[in-house]
C-alpha cells in the first residue's frame, strides 16, 4: 500500500500524539513517588509484530527494549490467540527485560477481530517483593531481587479486578496500595493506546495505519542512517570504569569498540569484565538500550522519533558471562551502573570521530535511593533515583544537578515528602561547590540531600558509583567530583561504600552527594567573567578560581 | 466611551465601544516601550483620552520582562539548607536525548540566594522556630548590602502555616522600607516548594517592571486628562483595577490569549452559543481553548520559558502553527509545518520582504484562498509569483505541482491545529463535536472549516472583526479575583464543613479587597475542587456552585470526583479506593454591564464578483456588507477587514441577529 505523503505525515503525528498521552496519563494517574514524582516509566505504540513504532519519551534505557521483551510473550501467546480482555505481562530480565522493578504490559489493538498492533508501558514499581523492601542491596541471584513474571497471558475480566493473578501480586508486595495502583495506571494508559489507534483506523482505514506504522520505522531508520553516515568511518575504542562490584573487588573496565562503516555502526563490548556475584549486571537488552541511546544523542538530531527503525543500523554485541551479558540467574537491580559505564565507553570512543558532537563524562550515575521503615501501620517506602553533574560540551557548561543521561527521573518535592513520610525529613538540598570538572567549559556541579531519621528501625539502602572513582573531562577538562553518602551519629560520620544497606538510629543524619561532570577543553581558555561569575554565586571557590587554569 | 487596547508582538489593537458605535483599529506595536503603541492606537482612532470612562488594557509587559530576563535586581530567601530551589528545580530535563541540555535560568542568581534558620510542620506547627537574630544579625545587613529592587521569600511549608513568613517579612520590610517583598503565601499558598518558590521569585521579578509601566501609563492619561477606570486584564481571564497590579502582577502574565477567549465567550453569548472551541491563529503560534457553558477550564499551573507559574490560568494549549509557519521537509523525507516561523522579518515570501521559504500564508495565496490584493482589507499587496516561486522545491520534492504542495501544506497545518484541539477536548474526556468551532485571529477564520471537518464538528462562529478579539475581550471582562490554596485532609464526613469554611475566608479577604478598590455591586462566587485518590499526585478539578456546598455529602463529592476521573483516564478507581482533597480555588467576580453590539468593520475594497479559488470560481462577499439572514452556500470568500473566512463546498455561511456569522455544514 503506497501512502499519500500528507496523510502518512498527518497519520504519524497522531501515532506519536497518542503515544505521548499513553505517557502522560501513565505519569498523571499513578499512585507511587517512583512513578508519580521521578516518572520512571515509559510507554509505546507496537506494530502486530511487536516493532516499536512511537513512544513516549520519558526514560531513554526503558525505550530501547520494549520491542525486545515483547518477542517471548509473542512466541508463546501468538496474536492470533488473543481475544478481547487478554494481556501479557513479563518482568523478566533474561527475556528482554531490564530489571525485575521494571513491569511491562502489552494491549492488543484489535480492530475488525484481528489484531494490528499493540499499547505498551512499563513502569519501575516502588516494591516487588525480594529479600528487601524497594531494593536488596544484598541480593546474590535474581530470585532474592523479587517475584519474576514470565510472559503471562493475563485476561483482565478473569485475572484482575479481584482474579488470581491480581491478588498474587498483591499478595507478594510491601505497599500494595501504591503499586496495584501502579498497575492500574498503566493499564489505563494502555487503554488510551488502543482507543486511539482503533479510532484513526476507523477513520483512515486500518490499511493506512498499519502502512504508517511500518513507514515511521522505516523514517526513523533513514534519519538515523543519514547522521550516521556523516561521520568518519573507522572503528574506535573507548573504556570507562566502575568502582567496583560492592564487595570491595574492583575498579571493573567497560570496554567498546564502535566500528562505523557507512551507515551503520557496531558496537563490541569485548574486553569488559566478567559477570559479578552482585546486582550490577547488566542484561543484555539494557545494553543494547544504552549503547542505541548514547549514538543517538551524540549522533543524531533529537527530533527523530526512536523506534525499532532507530535500532536497525546499529548492532550490538557482548560477549556471554560478561558484566554486560550475565548469565541467568545473576542478579541484576543496579544495571544501569554497569549501562552508564557503556555508555561512557561508546561516548569515549565517538568522541574520536565527532569531537563536537560529544560531552565529557557527567558523573553519569543512576543512584536508586531507598529508605525504609516497617511501623505500626505497615510498610513504609521512599524511593527516589539521583543523577549528578553533566559532562561539558563544546559550548556549553555541563548542566547542574540533574538526572543521568540514561534516565529522566524527576526529585521528589520536599513538601509530599513531608507530608507523606513520618520517619524521615529531609534537612539539606544544596548544589556541591567545586564538584565540576574544571575546563574551558565546566563540567555540571553535582548536589547532595541530607535525611533526618525521626524514628528507631529505619533502613537506608542504595546502589551509585565514583565514590572512589570520578566523571573524567576530555579534551583537556579535568574530572568532576566523586560521590559519597555519609551517616552523622552523635557527632561521628560514618562513611559508607558506594553500594551499601545499613540500619539507622532515630537522631541520625544521612547526607547522600552525587557527584559532579567532567569538563570540556584546557581550564586556560575559559573566559575570566565565567570563573568570576562561579565564584560569586559559590559554586567554586575562591582557592578554585585562583588554581583555575594554572 | 469604553476602551479595550491590546498590545501584541507585532499590532497593538484598540476597540472602542460608544452608544452603540464601536470603532476598530490595528496600529503597528511598539516593543521597546509598549505604551507608545497604545497611545499612538488612541491617536489613530480620535479617541481624546478624557471621553474614555472606561480603560482596560492588556500587554505582554511582564511576560516579555522574563523572556528577555529584563526584570528586577532581587534576592531570594529560603529554609535553611534549601537555598538552591530554584536550580535545583525537578532534576528532569524536558528533551532526553539533548546531551548539550540547560535548565532554564532562573530570575535571580545564587549569589542573591539567602536562607534563614526555621521550619515548619506540613500540618503548621512549628519544628524550629524562625530564628530573629539570624534575620537581623545576618539576612538584613546582606539584602542591604545588595540593592536589590525586590526580595522573594519562600519558607518550606509556608501553605500550610504562613507565620514565619509573615515575621519575616515584618522584619524586612521595618529595616528596609523601600524594598519591596513578596511571601510565597501571598503569591500561591500551595505545596511543593520549587514551584511556589518560581511562582514567588518571578513575581518579585516582575512586579517592578509591572508598577514602572502602568506608573508611566497611569501619568501619561491622567496627564491627557483621563479620570475614568483603568484595569489590567489578568490570565484569568478578568481584569483587575490596575492599582490592584501593585500586589500580585504575576496574574498579568500572558493575559492577551486570555482575553481573546473571554472576547470569543463574550460574543458567541450573543448568539446562545456556550460550548465552544476557540482557536486564534495568529503569525507564529496557535492558541487553542475549550469552553463548556460559558466557561473556559482553568489550570492550576503555567509556565513561561519553561519556568513554572503556580496561578489560576485559563487552560489555553498554544501550538507553533501560525500563518507565518515554514513548510519544509526534514532529512527523513517527511513534510512539515512549523514550528518555525518566518516572523515578521522577512514574512512569508509573498510578503516581498526577501522570505524565500514558503509558508503557510504563501499557501493561502498559491491555491487562492487570500487574494493578493484583498489582505487587510487591501491596505498590503502581496507577491503571488513569490508565493509561487517558494513552493516549487517542496512541490518538486513531493513529486507534484505547486498547487498540491501549497494544498499539502494547508492539510498538515490543519492537523497540527486539530491535535492542539485534540489535547483540550479529547484528551480530557470532551467529544469536539458537541462544540461549535470559534475561530478568531488574522489567520483563524481561514482555515476554520478544514479543521471542523477533521473533527466531525458541523457548527462554526466567526465573530465580527475576528482580527481584534482580544482587544474585545479586555472591554468585557469582568472584575476576577481567583483564590488557590492547599487544603489537604481524606474525604470524610467533616470535609464539607471544611471547604465551606474555607469558602468563607476567603470570600470575606476577597470582597474586602474588591470593596477596597470601590469594587462594589452584586458579586457572583465560584468553587473548584482539586481532588485525587490517596497516593495519586496530580490532581483533577471538579467543580461545585458554592451555593449548592451546604447540601453536598462527601459522598457526592467522591462521586463527581470519580465521574471526572472516568472522563479522563477511562477508569474510575477500584471501589473503595479512598479519595483527598488536595486544593480548592475560590473565584469571586463582579460581572459588567453587557456590550452593545459590534459590528464588521467596513473595508470599503472594491471586488469582483468572483475569482479562483483551488480551480474553481468562488464568490467573493463583502463581510460588512452582509445582511441578517443572508445566506452565502460555499465555494465562497467573505472578506473582512481584518480576515478573510473561507466557506468550502458543501458549508453555507449566513450572519444572525447578533451579529455573528454561522457556518454549517450541510446535509
Amino acid at each position: 500500500m503506497t501512502l499519500d505523503p500528507v496523510e502518512y505525515a498527518i497519520l504519524s503525528q497522531s501515532v506519536i500524539a497518542a503515544a505521548r498521552e499513553m505517557g502522560a496519563k501513565l505519569i498523571r494517574s499513578a499512585y507511587s513517588t517512583i512513578l508519580r514524582e521521578a516518572r520512571d516509566g515509559s510507554a509505546a505504540l507496537l506494530d502486530a509484530d511487536g516493532g516499536t513504532v512511537a513512544q513516549a519519551e520519558l526514560i531513554p534505557m526503558q525505550l530501547g527494549s520494549i520491542g525486545r521483551i515483547f518477542q517471548p510473550c509473542a512466541a508463546l501467546y501468538p496474536k492470533e490467540t488473543l481475544e478481547e480482555g487478554d494481556f501479557l505481562v513479563i518482568n523478566d530480565p533474561y527475556s528482554g527485560g531490564q530489571h525485575l522493578q521494571d513491569v511491562f504490559f502489552f494491549h492488543p489493538i484489535f480492530f475488525e477481530g484481528e489484531v494490528i498492533g499493540f499499547a505498551a508501558s512499563v513502569a519501575h514499581h516502588l516494591d516487588l517483593g525480594g529479600g528487601s523492601p524497594g531494593l536488596n542491596a544484598g541480593a546474590r541471584d535474581l530470585y532474592a531481587e523479587g517475584l519474576i513474571i514470565p510472559p503471562m497471558k493475563v485476561n483482565i475480566h478473569r485475572d484482575w479486578h479481584g482474579g488470581g493473578f491480581q491478588r498474587l501480586l498483591r499478595a507478594n508486595v510491601r505497599v500494595p496500595a501504591q503499586t496495584m495502583g501502579d498497575f492500574d495506571a498503566q493499564i489505563a494508559a494502555n487503554n488510551i493506546g488502543v482507543l486511539r489507534i482503533q479510532e484513526l483506523a476507523a477513520r483512515y482505514g486500518r490499511a493506512k495505519v498499519t502502512a504508517t506504522m511500518a513507514a515511521l520505522q522505516d523514517y526513523s531508520e533513514r534519519r538515523m542512517r543519514a547522521a550516521i553516515a556523516e561521520v568518519p568511518d573507522g572503528t574506535y575504542h573507548g573504556e570507562a570504569f566502575l568502582d567496583d562490584d560492592g564487595l570491595g573487588s574492583g575498579p571493573l573496565p567497560v570496554r567498546a569498540a564502535v566500528t562505523i562503516a557507512g551507515d551503520s555502526i557496531t558496537v563490541d563490548f569485548t574486553g569488559t569484565a566478567p559477570q559479578v556475584g552482585t546486582n550490577i549486571n547488566a542484561p543484555f537488552a539494557s545494553v543494547i538500550s544504552a549503547s542505541v541511546s548514547c549514538l543517538k544523542a551524540a549522533l543524531t538530531s533529537p527530533d527523530i522519533p526512536f523506534n525499532d527503525g532507530s535500532l536497525r543500523p546499529i548492532t550490538v554485541t557482548a560477549p556471554k558471562g560478561t558484566l554486560l551479558n550475565p548469565n541467568h540467574p545473576a542478579p541484576v537491580r543496579a544495571r544501569m551502573l554497569s549501562c552508564s559505564r557503556a555508555w561512557n565507553a561508546v561516548m569515549q570512543a565517538v568522541s574520536q570521530a565527532a569531537p563536537e558532537k560529544v560531552i565529557a563524562q557527567g558523573y553519569d550515575t543512576t543512584t536508586a535511593f531507598c529508605l525504609s521503615w516497617l511501623g505500626p501501620a505497615g510498610w513504609s517506602v521512599y524511593l527516589e533515583v539521583y543523577g549528578g553533574g553533566y559532562g561539558a560540551g563544546i559550548g556549553n557548561d555541563g548542566c547542574d544537578a540533574v538526572d543521568n543521561p540514561l534516565s529522566n527521573c524527576s526529585n521528589t518535592p520536599v513538601e509530599a515528602m513531608d507530608q507523606d513520610f513520618s520517619f524521615f525529613r529531609v534537612t539539606d538540598y544544596t548544589l556541591r561547590t567545586d564538584s565540576g570538572g574544571v575546563g574551558a567549559r565546566r563540567g555540571g556541579t553535582g548536589f547532595s540531600r541530607s535525611y533526618e531519621i525521626l524514628t528507631e528501625g529505619a533502613l537506608v539502602s542504595y546502589y551509585s558509583d565514583r565514590f572512589t572513582g570520578h566523571s573524567s573531562g576530555i579534551f583537556g577538562g579535568g574530572p568532576g567530583a566523586s560521590g559519597k553518602c555519609e551517616v552523622l551519629r552523635d557527632g561521628q560520620v560514618i562513611s559508607l561504600t558506594s553500594k551499601a544497606a545499613f540500619n539507622l538510629l532515630k537522631g541520625d543524619v544521612v547526607t547522600i552527594s552525587l557527584g559532579g561532570g567532567g569538563g570540556y577543553g584546557a581550564p586556560a581558555e575559559r573566559p575570566a567573567a565565567l570563573i568570576q561569575r562561579d565564584l560569586e554565586d559559590g559554586v567554586i571557590s575562591k582557592e578554585l578560581a585562583e588554581a583555575w587554569g594554572k | 466611551m469604553r476602551v479595550g487596547i491590546e498590545v501584541g508582538g507585532t499590532f497593538t489593537d484598540l476597540v472602542a465601544v460608544d452608544q452603540g458605535e464601536v470603532r476598530v483599529i490595528k496600529v503597528p506595536s511598539t516593543p521597546r516601550s509598549p505604551d507608545i503603541g497604545a497611545f499612538n492606537a488612541l491617536g489613530a482612532a480620535g479617541i481624546p483620552p478624557e471621553s474614555v470612562t472606561d480603560l482596560v488594557h492588556g500587554s505582554t509587559v511582564a511576560t516579555n520582562a522574563i523572556l528577555e530576563r529584563r526584570g528586577a535586581n532581587i534576592a531570594f530567601v529560603a529554609t535553611k539548607g534549601f537555598r538552591d530551589i530554584l536550580f535545583m528545580q525537578r532534576h528532569d530535563r524536558r528533551s532526553i536525548y539533548d546531551l548539550h541540555y540547560a535548565k532554564p535560568a532562573p530570575p535571580v542568581r545564587r549569589r542573591d540566594c539567602f536562607e534563614v534558620p526555621e521550619r515548619i510542620a506540613p500540618d503548621g506547627s512549628v519544628i524550629a522556630p524562625l530564628d530573629e537574630a539570624a534575620v537581623t544579625h545576618d539576612l538584613i545587613p546582606a539584602l542591604a548590602a545588595g540593592g536589590y529592587q525586590a526580595v522573594a521569600i519562600c519558607l518550606l511549608s509556608a501553605y500550610a502555616s504562613p507565620a514565619h513568613e509573615m515575621r519575616l517579612k515584618e522584619m524586612i520590610e521595618a529595616a528596609l522600607p523601600g524594598l519591596k517583598v513578596a511571601a510565597s503565601h501571598e503569591v500561591a499558598p500551595e505545596f511543593r516548594e520549587f514551584e511556589r518558590a518560581s511562582t514567588t521569585a518571578l513575581s518579585a521579578y516582575v512586579q517592578p517592571v509591572i508598577d514602572g509601566y502602568l506608573d508611566r501609563f497611569g501619568a501619561t492619561l491622567a496627564g491627557a486628562g483621563f479620570t475614568g477606570h483603568f484595569s489590567v486584564m489578568q490570565s484569568n481571564g478578568g481584569r483587575m483595577p490596575a492599582i490592584a497590579m501593585r500586589k500580585n502582577a504575576i496574574t498579568a502574565l500572558l493575559s492577551g490569549p486570555a482575553a481573546g477567549v473571554v472576547g470569543a465567550i463574550r460574543q458567541a453569548a450573543r448568539s446562545d452559543r456556550g460550548n465552544l472551541i476557540t482557536f486564534d491563529m495568529g503569525g507564529t503560534s496557535t492558541d487553542v481553548a475549550l469552553v463548556q457553558d460559558g466557561e473556559a477550564s482553568l489550570a492550576a499551573e503555567t509556565e513561561v520559558d519553561g519556568l513554572p507559574i503556580r496561578t489560576p490560568v485559563l487552560d489555553i494549549v498554544t501550538v507553533g502553527a501560525g500563518g507565518g509557519s515554514l513548510v519544509w521537509i526534514d532529512d527523513g523525507g517527511m513534510l512539515r509545518v512549523g514550528p518555525r516561523s518566518a516572523g515578521a522579518e522577512p514574512g512569508p515570501a509573498c510578503y516581498g520582504k526577501g522570505g524565500t521559504q514558503p509558508t503557510v500564508t504563501d499557501a493561502h495565496v498559491v491555491r487562492g484562498t487570500i487574494r493578493p490584493d484583498a489582505f487587510l482589507g487591501g491596505g498590503m499587496s502581496l507577491d503571488a509569483a513569490a508565493a509561487h516561486r517558494a513552493f516549487e522545491d517542496v512541490a518538486k520534492r513531493l513529486g507534484t505541482d505547486v498547487q498540491g504542495a501549497a494544498a499539502a501544506a494547508i492539510r498538515l497545518a490543519v492537523a497540527n491545529i486539530v491535535r492542539a484541539i485534540q489535547l483540550v477536548s479529547t484528551e480530557r474526556g470532551r467529544d469536539p463535536r458537541d462544540y461549535a468551532l470559534l475561530p478568531f485571529g488574522g489567520a483563524g477564520p481561514l482555515l476554520a472549516a478544514e479543521i471542523a471537518e477533521e473533527l466531525g464538528i458541523r457548527e462554526i462562529l466567526v465573530p465580527p472583526n475576528p482580527g481584534v478579539i482580544s482587544a474585545l475581550g479586555l472591554l468585557s471582562a469582568d472584575y476576577v479575583k481567583l483564590r488557590g490554596i492547599t487544603r489537604r485532609v481524606g474525604l470524610g464526613d467533616e470535609t464539607p464543613a471544611i471547604i465551606a469554611a474555607d469558602c468563607a475566608r476567603l470570600r470575606e479577604a476577597t470582597e474586602s479587597e474588591f470593596a477596597a478598590l470601590g469594587l462594589t455591586g452584586p458579586l457572583e462566587h465560584s468553587l473548584e475542587l482539586d481532588m485525587r485518590f490517596v497516593g495519586q499526585a496530580f490532581e483533577i478539578p471538579v467543580t461545585v456552585a458554592p451555593a449548592e456546598l451546604p447540601g453536598l455529602t462527601a459522598a457526592d463529592l467522591a462521586e463527581r470526583f470519580a465521574a471526572a476521573h472516568q472522563r479522563v483516564y477511562l477508569h474510575g478507581g477500584e471501589p473503595g479506593r479512598k479519595v483527598e482533597l488536595v486544593g480548592l480555588r475560590f473565584g469571586v467576580r463582579r460581572r459588567l454591564d453587557a456590550l452593545p453590539e459590534v459590528k464588521e468593520r467596513a473595508s470599503g475594497l472594491s471586488r469582483p464578483p468572483s475569482a479562483e479559488v483551488m480551480g474553481v470560481p468562488a464568490k467573493l462577499v463583502d463581510a460588512a456588507g452582509l445582511s441578517v439572514g443572508e445566506a452565502v452556500s460555499g465555494p465562497a470568500l467573505i472578506e473582512g477587514y481584518s480576515s478573510t473566512t473561507w466557506v468550502p463546498p458543501g458549508w453555507t455561511g449566513a450572519r444572525d441577529a447578533a451579529g455573528n456569522m454561522l457556518l454549517r455544514k450541510e446535509g
